[in-house]
């Protein structure tokens, strides 16, 4: 009985590579997310739990296992899994203060020249950076890139923004919340946004693998759908979410 | 992409930072009878109940009681070393009790802090730049918390400089190499703590620095 059980606990892996906050400290609150979602979804209560993994590698690692039936996962962690992990768009996250939708931002020094030219030998750092098919196809699909540019994944934003303004041959693609916050830098004058990406979707919550039966798919994305409006509003809050809207994920060439 | 588990990070963060091995008398009954040093005691004592404590209501309890031997000490020696570094410890533990309004409580520690380590730099070992340290190396950095890996490091080696053989400074400027990306740094100052803290007699500190060296080691 106890197999049977478990069998039937569908985990949704949480993985969030580059933004704070360790696996013990985030469990609570991915904790009442699951609960949530499961009720909002009619599942029965305890049927669906929640894993926060917030590096790239052991994100992938959890993907990998066969109890990972949901990902939830920014944007570009979406770009460059969803054809190996097979993920399917369930939902779109629907962010306090950004919404479903962000644009990224490219950060250069102040003064030298705009261009894909101009990044001849530089290296680009990002949040995003562990996704180079976004930062190369997507958020700055619209350029084309010499082919020594490296992309490098950092945590540290602002101390790429000090590399960047001290004049190394860095430049820094920002997330809408980073580029907004920029003007409050005491070395924001040594700094300029050099191009605007489309909007993205923030991050997306996938089905793996089709590890979900389609009815059950179906009654789980009702039931995101609705947590705005169904009394979860302070669980949402304290991940930072409003609530899930349906994916309208960019055609990567029509999206610059 | 602001989506985030923060929260849960600054509270955790504040109660390892605000972790003391002070002396540990009994909270004071009344200001008018204690000194400043003796309240200052007093908010030690609540930290490292905090630290080892499960229950969110006693969390809080224990961080108003700190708050107010801290207003105490303050209203007694506004500028002595031991009320702005107990405030500070304090607003740690605030920081912990009221998750949301963490950011809020890390900035004021922050600013403490730096009064704290002006008043004297060499209080409780260095503290004030080792708490600021642990502070700047853990809390979610910039624009999300008042997080700065490279001021962190820098805070860690000044406390180094002044007590370079007390482990909890080298296990500050271990993670922070760690963090701000220098391994071999890390690796190193790790040992250092872990050499440090053999040499010293037995205790329960001496026990928990050992562990945080080894796990540093293991990374």
């Amino acid at each position: 009985m106890s197999s049977l059980l478990t069998a039937a606990i569908a985990t949704l892996i949480f993985c969030a590579p580059g933004y704070p906050g360790a696996a013990g400290d985030a469990q609570p609150f991915v904790d009442q997310f699951a609960s949530a979602a499961a009720a909002s979804a009619g599942w029965p209560a305890g049927s669906l739990a929640a894993v926060y993994d917030p590096t790239e590698a052991g994100g992938l690692t959890r993907l990998a296992s066969p109890e990972a039936v949901l990902a939830f996962v920014p944007y570009p962690f979406f770009v460059e899994h969803a054809s190996q992990l097979h993920l399917t768009p369930l939902a779109q996250a629907d962010v306090t203060g950004t919404g479903p939708t962000e644009r990224w931002t490219l950060v250069a020094r102040a003064g030298r020249p705009a261009g894909p030219q101009s990044l001849n030998g530089y290296t680009i750092l990002s949040v995003a950076g562990y996704s180079p098919t976004f930062v190369r196809q997507s958020a700055l699909g619209a350029w084309a890139l010499p082919a020594n540019v490296r992309v490098e994944s950092t945590g540290q934003i602002l101390s790429a923004l000090r590399r960047v303004a001290s004049g190394e041959p860095v430049v820094a693609l920002l997330d809408q919340t980073q580029a907004a916050a920029l003007p409050t830098l005491p070395f924001a004058g040594q700094l300029t946004s050099v191009l605007q990406s489309a909007p993205f979707p923030v991050a997306i919550l996938a089905v793996v693998d089709s590890r979900l039966t389609p009815a059950r798919a179906r009654a789980l994305q009702s039931g995101l759908l609705k947590m705005r409006r169904s009394g979860d509003a302070d669980m949402l809050g304290s991940l930072h979410l409003q609530g899930f809207v349906v994916p309208q994920l960019p055609d990567t060439k029509t999206a610059q | 992409m602001s989506w985030r588990i923060a929260l849960g990070a600054l509270a955790l963060l504040a109660a390892g930072c605000a972790s003391t091995s002070g002396p540990t008398t009994q909270p004071p009954a009344s200001s008018h009878e204690v000194s400043p040093a003796e309240l200052g005691a007093a908010i030690k004592t609540d930290a490292d109940r905090s630290e080892h404590e499960t229950d969110a209501q006693v969390r809080n309890d224990l961080a108003a009681q700190a708050d107010q031997s801290a207003q105490s000490c303050l209203a007694l020696a506004p500028q002595s070393v031991a009320c702005l570094y107990g405030n500070a410890i304090s607003l740690g533990l605030q920081a912990r009790a009221h998750p949301t309004r963490a950011s809020e409580f890390l900035g004021r520690m922050l600013d403490v802090l730096s009064k704290a380590e002006t008043a004297d730099a060499t209080y409780d070992e260095a503290g004030p730049a080792r708490v600021r340290a642990l502070v700047l190396v853990r809390a979610p950095g910039w624009p999300l918390g008042p997080g700065d890996a490279d001021a962190g490091l820098a805070a860690a080696r000044r406390a180094v400089a002044l007590r370079p053989q007390y482990p909890p400074n080298l296990l500050a400027l271990a993670e922070s190499l760690a963090k701000t990306g220098d391994a071999t740094g890390a690796h190193d100052f790790y040992l250092r703590a872990r050499d440090a803290a053999v040499a010293l007699p037995a205790t329960t500190d001496r026990d928990g620095w050992l562990r945080e060296a080894d796990q540093g080691l293991r990374k």
